[in-house]
């Protein structure tokens, strides 16, 4: 039970760090190799369709990262909405 | 307001906090289920001005409810006024508790990513076990990440990648075990 919560307390953790160091640590001011939007919003919305590319770069790319997470949390009012 | 009294003798006024007026009938009802509601809200809620301050809310929302509804001349009473108003109250209480629930949740994901920018070996570790889970795994399992980061339920992951809620939920644990054994972390 104590390792279950210890778990769940570090997951918790990793997660929190995880949300805050791929927005920030890479960031890309020229945005070289950053794929269009229409590319995220397709991932988002379909991303057994796409090239498996596009997550690559959004998770090593900190401004990608930031605008997939705001299309994927547009993605997750609509629907519940 | 609740009036001044001592902790275990809170009473109702015939105004809430906001300055509307409870009803005569009402605050006559509420006054019947006041221990029970008293009792159930402090013990979720723990203070007791919070719990009297909602419940002359809830009786002034209802002294309104019927003033709006029912026209003089026209009255069509609440039948069981007492238990109505003693299940508004359960209601405005369990939002309340959810509510604090959330705070309290937010609050420790912010200070456990704190925490960890705080502690550079700390942080170092994670980011080693967080650049081992993208490297070793598939697009699928990144984008997993990407989803549970926004706060997308194993139901939603799993249908946008064709799996089950568990099929799904199994596929990213396993991921972040296989990560976490490899680095011994």
């Amino acid at each position: 039970m104590r390792d279950k919560k210890r778990k769940e307390t570090s997951d918790e953790e990793f997660f929190g760090f995880a949300k805050s160091y791929l927005s920030e640590a890479f960031p890309n001011p020229q945005r070289v190799g950053c794929p269009p939007d229409h590319q995220l919003t397709l991932q988002a919305e379909h991303p057994q369709e796409t090239d498996p590319a596009v997550i690559q770069h959004v998770t090593s790319c900190s401004p990608c990262f930031v605008r997939y997470m705001e299309i994927l949390a547009d993605l997750k009012r609509l629907k519940a909405g | 307001m609740a009036a001044e009294g001592s902790a275990s003798f809170f009473r109702l006024n015939a105004v809430d906090r906001h300055g509307r007026r409870i009803d005569p009938v009402v605050l006559a009802a509420v006054e019947e289920v006041y221990p029970r509601a008293f009792a159930h809200g402090l013990r979720l809620l723990g203070d007791p001005a919070v719990v009297t301050d909602l419940l002359e809310e809830v009786a002034a929302d209802v002294s309104q409810s019927i003033k709006t509804k029912d026209p003089p001349g026209d009255p069509e009473p609440i039948r069981n006024l007492p238990g109505y108003i003693f299940t508004t109250f359960k209601r405005r209480v369990n939002t309340l508790k959810h509510k604090e629930l959330m705070m309290l949740e937010a609050a420790a994901v912010a200070n456990a990513s704190k925490l960890a920018w705080t502690d550079p070996s700390r942080q170092l570790e994670l980011k080693i076990l967080l650049d081992e889970f993208l490297a070793q795994f598939d697009s699928i399992v990144q984008d997993m990440l990407c989803r549970y980061l926004v706060g997308f339920s194993w139901k939603e992951i799993g249908k946008v990648h064709g799996l089950s809620p568990h099929a799904a939920e199994a596929r990213f644990s396993h991921a972040m075990q296989q990560a976490r054994e490899r680095l011994k972390i």
